[in-house]
């Protein structure tokens, strides 16, 4: 026991008496050369931590990267969209200035804000009205001919009656064989050129334009193109189906435009 | 062998020390190594490795040799007096024997440092990072097992 208490307190003053020998010089480090290893052992440690972790890292790195150019791609595809959508108006609106500087008889243009509620008749509501100077009967092209004719008008919406209405007709006259008829509308997709003499030799393809004698449409607007002729055995007239120059289900804008 | 594995462990308890930290504290897992020796060899075993073990710590820190020789020699030997003859050992024991040397040993080396040496930091600062290095070395007083003698 006393042994061991000796040793302590011979430890201790060792201790004390090396600390106090250090104080004013150079400190005695005898294990400095482990340092080395040390950093050995710190190098390999920090190896094997990045060997773990880095496939991680780079993964997240990865998914990061992938968020952002997913976003970009969202991002520029709404771009694209807004760019295309104002690109398509541009040229409507090109179209439209075209003709209004053509047509002597322009009054405006007008955007088609819905269809009408009848599902029988096909219409179209416009959103200008008495307002901007729009009468009823007045003539609705586009840049590709005849839409219709105005049925209805209010201070600042009008009702158009287009060319398919079964209640629609027109003066028309064939473009090669400036034959005339009448184009009616027929309920349908489709419209029909009435009393065209059973022996006049119409082609399909054939241009059917207005032919103003009907002192409501200005003569020379293009209607549509012949899709169909047939002669029954017997009978005066020939029976011509016609598809209209405008498809309805793509008109955006049209120009309003005073009658002949 | 043993001392081989000892020598292993030790040097495992530094690279450990240096490479990890929790709050910006090192953990101090040479005081457990100092603390094992004693309660499993008894006073001498203790004094000896913790001091050489204190030696090695106090080389590689360059600043005075002698700090962790008298802390780590003075923890493994009180470690081996207390579980000797002092207490009868339960994890709970250990876990309280571990934690009170842990802050002997950071008090010891922050003394005799400010003494012989420089002040390495603030007494609060000290106390906080002393205190944080007992709390990290709880959990391993519950597995400092005492030698049952058969």
């Amino acid at each position: 026991m006393h042994r061991k208490r000796l040793l302590l307190f011979l430890f201790i003053l060792f201790a004390f008496g090396l600390m106090t020998y250090q104080a004013n010089r150079q400190p005695i480090l005898p294990f400095q050369f482990l340092a080395e290893p040390l950093h050995i052992l710190f190098n390999l440690k920090e190896s094997a931590w990045e060997f773990v972790t880095s496939p991680f890292r780079r993964m997240l790195i990865r998914e990061e990267e992938n968020r952002r150019l997913m976003d970009e791609i969202m991002k520029m595809r709404e771009e694209r969209q807004v760019w295309e959508e104002t690109r398509r108006e541009n040229e409507k609106l090109r179209a439209l200035l075209a003709l209004k500087e053509r047509e002597r008889h322009y009054v405006t243009s007008a955007r088609v804000i819905a269809r009408g509620t009848d599902q029988w008749s096909h219409t179209l509501v416009l959103d200008k009205g008495s307002a901007d100077g729009i009468k009823k009967d007045m003539v609705a092209v586009t840049e590709q001919g005849l839409v219709g004719k105005i049925a209805d008008v209010r201070e600042s919406y009008a009702s158009l009656l287009l060319v398919t209405d079964i209640s629609f007709s027109a003066a028309a006259r064939l473009q090669d064989g400036r034959t005339e008829g009448i184009l009616s509308g027929t309920g349908s997709k489709m419209c029909q050129l009435k009393y065209i003499p059973y022996d006049e030799d119409v082609k399909p393809g054939g241009i059917v334009i207005t032919s103003g004698l009907d002192s409501l449409f200005p003569a020379g607007i293009p209607l549509g193109h012949v899709a169909k002729v047939s002669r029954k055995e017997s009978g005066l007239f020939q029976y011509i189906e016609v598809v209209p120059s405008v498809d309805n289900t793509k008109i955006e804008v049209v120009a309003i435009i005073g009658g002949a | 062998m043993r001392y081989l594995l000892w020598a292993v462990l030790g040097f495992l308890s530094l690279g450990i020390q240096g490479s990890i930290s929790f709050f910006t504290v090192a953990p101090n897992l040479t005081v457990i190594l100092a603390c094992y020796a004693g309660i499993h060899g008894g006073e001498h075993k203790g004094l000896f490795y913790g001091s050489l073990v204190g030696m090695i710590e106090d080389s590689l820190s360059g600043a005075l040799l002698g700090p962790g020789l008298l802390s780590k020699g003075l923890a493994g030997y009180l470690a081996a007096v207390l579980s000797g003859k002092l207490l009868v050992w339960t994890p709970f024991a250990g876990v309280v024997t571990l934690a009170a040397l842990t802050i002997f040993d950071g008090f010891a080396v922050y003394l005799t440092r400010c003494l012989f040496h420089a002040k390495p930091s603030g007494i609060v600062a000290a106390a906080v990072a002393i205190m944080t290095q007992a709390l990290l070395n709880l959990p391993f007083g519950i597995i400092l097992k005492k030698k049952t003698k058969t």
